[in-house]
């Protein structure tokens, strides 16, 4: 179909011209949008705004589907038949149906009206929008920036000062320091050591001055407070092994770099006896590497931890019962240690210290040789001198008729040879024998020599262990100690570092494996103390 | 081609941003310090220090938006660095924490700080959906073509006013000049339509120009023939103005929601900056 189209400008004396512009197409199509036959430069008109097209019948139509419609003849319709002489108005734009000459279908004009500006009565809605209930950004970014800063500063300013803490305080300083000076002394200064001095005193590590820690660290370097979870000690593996595991030799330390791999062995702290010139013992505490500890523990003490646990029970007088090692190896308050075992309390029910089968219940002291010959006499003199006249071997005599000195010194004679023959039965035979070296000895005041039992309390004195920490499902006295086999008390039975190990791994975790425990320096060993020398 | 800011130059901010979290992270999961993480190791000075600096310098995108002959880079591709950015900051800060939280001037400046960026989050998704909803409601046209076409229908009411008695002149009149839709952000959101019309003297509701279709329906079936046509065109064009404003309505709400989300991003970043202040200041007055 070809259209003519004639464009019509008018100036402004109100005279016009036209050009004209055949088209051929099926519609013309008029809107805002560039590819539009119809190109109307219009805010009011849509991108493709209507169409105007030839139908089959030979009509033409317009047919638009903007809401505000086209105004055909001065009335808004959507779809209307064109005839010669109609006026179409699309926004300020004017076309009219004009006269088709030859050659072509249907010719238009267009132009655009005169009076083309808008009233805009609604522009009002496109104004920029007041804010919230009159709130402004800029209003509401002061007000808010201000409450903060109140909530900043009133807070500790009233008493608040945790609310500028970064974390809590440690309990163990949260009842002495309440207030941030207390630690902080200076403002815009860091906590200076003398804070920590004024309640701590400590040891000293390393005291040479060329690899002096203390004074040329801070203490807050180490020990931090604010932290989630709280913890003060540094439990680092670096804060020992960036040192210990590269130590120069003239130090003479052994290196320990990782318990896992690069920790030297145990060394153990045993009390052992030096006979000197005149019989007596010197004990003295030797530190001593666990594995080459060939004569075990020298305590002088005869014990068999194998019997007394036999899984059966061992004979007591109350009969057959079965012994548990927490019996005699009771903790101490706090369960780091054990209390010391005790004659008195954990040995004397079943070993007992009696000696006459007529008197049960009358015993020998313990832990004095002289002291058991000393009673056995002094019982039997008294015997011998008693009122019993069943007694054995009394002489009788009549009444108010005293010793004569002959008769006493037979009587004390024959007491000393009694208690001597029972003496010899305890020490050599029935009681003191089973626990203790007994010799017999070229001495008449006391025949035998006990040689004197001392126990090592202590083992690894410098490391920390407890045993109520130890206390777990997975572990028993036995995992560690192995009494239940252990026939002698010259076995030592303490664990060495492959035992620990199978808990203990590396203090770094990935080195671990699963049933290891992550295990730093810190975990056995402390920093501030002065003992190196049982560490050489 | 229009280019979302979130494709911007291949995504080159995303890129920035993902590699700066990436190497936060790693960072943080290499570093070991004596102590439990936490702002105070030499990391998380480091990352405390990169956040402050990032804080200031996303901050500074309010002031770079207004400067319209500034040559410092586009502003899309500011917009689109101050996004991704700002999501990595999220990354760095709480690496920063060391995971440490309490009820403390610290904590407090992490969570204005996380109530910005997830403001600004929902800024993104306003940004990414609401436009495309503004184009649908309307067709393909421009607000001002909305309010052309308004104008269209109101002059042309008058003009078929004009050919009825006076009654129905000032009846369009005032239709026209008390047509009102919501002018602050609640009213827009809430699509209020406070348009109201004189009739018979009296001041009525007319949300939606129901009430002024009302009167010309009633006007109408007592009317003779000629009056009757005339009326029905006056009734047809208030139809086309309701519909007209229902999508005014809708895109002004759509506008207002583009708005809103500023309205809580604007004022935290003010709080922030002054938490921020808070904690440094804090920090190393009680070193």
């Amino acid at each position: 179909m070809k259209y003519l189209i004639r464009f019509i400008t008018r100036n402004a004396a109100g005279g016009s011209e036209f050009h004209d512009r055949i088209v051929e197409a099926p519609v013309i199509t008029m809107g805002r949008a560039t590819d539009q036959v119809l190109h109307l430069k219009d805010k009011r008109v849509r991108l493709q705004h209507a169409e105007i097209e030839r139908r089959d019948g030979g009509d033409v139509h317009i047919t638009t589907s903007a809401l505000a419609g086209v105004t055909v003849n001065g009335k808004s319709q959507r779809d209307a038949r064109l005839k010669v002489g109609d006026v179409i108005e699309v926004g300020a734009n004017v076309i009219r149906i004009i006269e088709a000459p030859d050659g072509v279908d249907f010719a238009i004009s267009f132009e655009l009206r005169a009076d083309a500006s808008s009233e805009h009565l609604v522009s009002k809605w496109s104004a920029p929008s007041p804010g919230i209930g009159g709130w402004s950004k800029r209003r509401l970014s002061w007000t808010l920036a201000g409450a903060v800063l109140l909530f900043g500063f009133l807070l500790p300013w009233f008493g608040m000062q945790g609310f500028l803490a970064a974390g809590p305080v440690h309990n163990a300083h949260s009842g002495i320091a309440n207030q941030c000076g207390d630690c902080h002394v200076t403002i815009f200064e860091r906590v200076p050591d003398s804070a920590c001095m004024d309640c701590h005193t400590v040891t000293r590590h390393v005291d040479d001055a060329e690899h002096a820690v203390l004074g040329t660290v801070r203490c807050a370097t180490c020990h931090l407070e604010h932290n989630e979870p709280p913890q003060l000690v540094n439990q680092h593996q670096a804060l020992c092994a960036d040192c210990h595991a590269d130590l120069p030799a003239t130090v003479g330390l052994q290196r320990a770099g990782d318990f896992l791999d690069d920790h030297p062995q145990f060394k153990v702290s045993l009390k052992r006896p030096t006979p000197l010139d005149d019989g007596s013992l010197d004990w003295q505490i030797e530190h001593l590497v666990l594995a080459d500890v060939v004569d075990g523990d020298r305590s002088n003490l005869k014990f068999n931890h194998k019997a007394h646990l036999a899984a059966d029970g061992i004979m007591t007088p109350d009969g057959k019962r079965v012994i548990r090692c927490s019996q005699c190896h009771e903790p101490e308050p706090g369960g780091v240690g054990m209390l010391p075992v005790s004659m008195d309390e954990h040995c004397s029910e079943c070993h007992t210290l009696a000696f006459d089968p007529d008197d049960p219940t009358r015993t020998v002291p313990h832990g004095d040789p002289e002291a058991v010959l000393q009673a056995l006499i002094e019982y039997y003199s008294a015997r011998l001198l008693g009122d019993d006249p069943d007694a054995t071997g009394q002489r009788l005599r009549r009444p108010g008729q005293k010793l004569t000195r002959a008769d006493r010194d037979r009587v004390a004679a024959q007491a000393r040879t009694q208690a001597l023959d029972i003496a010899a039965d305890l020490f050599e035979r029935r009681a003191c024998v089973n626990c203790h070296e007994v010799t017999a000895v070229d001495d008449d005041a006391l025949p035998w020599r006990v040689l004197p039992v001392q126990l090592t309390d202590e083992f690894f004195p410098h490391t920390r262990f407890s045993h109520a920490a130890h206390d777990t499902e997975v572990t028993s006295c036995d995992s560690c100690h192995g009494a239940g086999t252990s026939e002698a008390a010259s076995d030592l039975l303490i664990p060495d570092i492959d035992n620990c190990r199978e808990c203990h791994g590396s203090g770094e975790r990935r080195r671990n494996s699963p049933a290891q425990l992550t295990s730093t320096c810190v975990a056995c060993h402390g920093f501030h103390f002065d003992a190196k020398e049982d560490f050489r | 081609m229009h280019e979302s800011i979130l494709v911007f130059r291949k995504r080159r901010y995303l890129w920035l941003a993902l590699i700066l979290s990436a190497l936060s992270m790693a960072a943080y999961l290499l570093h070991d310090p004596q102590e439990p993480p936490n702002g105070g190791t030499v990391l998380g000075y480091t990352l405390g220090t990169i956040g402050a600096l990032m804080i200031l310098w996303l901050t500074w995108y309010g002031v770079r938006k207004r400067r319209y002959a500034s040559r410092a880079g586009t502003l899309q591709g500011w917009l689109s660095a101050h996004v991704y950015l700002g999501i990595a900051l999220l990354v760095i800060v709480l690496l920063h924490t060391g995971f440490q939280f309490g009820w403390n001037v610290h904590t407090l400046a992490l969570v204005v700080m996380v109530l910005v960026v997830l403001s600004g989050l929902y800024g993104v998704y306003l940004y990414m959906k609401y436009p495309e909803r503004m184009s649908e409601n309307r067709g393909g046209t421009s607000r001002a073509e909305l309010l052309s076409q308004l104008d269209d229908i109101d002059r042309r009411a008058r003009n078929v006013a004009a050919k009825l008695p006076d009654a129905y002149r000032d009846f369009v009149d005032s239709g026209i000049q008390r047509t009102a839709l919501g002018r602050t952000l609640w009213q827009r959101l809430r699509k209020e339509d406070n348009s109201r019309i004189r009739i018979d003297g009296e001041v009525v509701e007319n949300p939606g120009q129901e009430a002024a279709m009302d009167w010309l329906a009633g006007q109408q079936s007592r009317a003779d023939a000629t009056l009757a046509a005339t009326i029905a065109e006056l009734s047809a064009l208030l139809r086309n103005k309701r519909q007209l404003l229902r999508q005014v309505s809708e895109d002004l709400r759509l506008q207002a929601g583009l708005e809103l989300w500023l309205y809580a991003h604007v004022p935290l970043t003010a709080a922030l900056l002054v938490a921020l202040t808070a904690h440094i200041v804090t920090v190393f007055l009680y070193w």
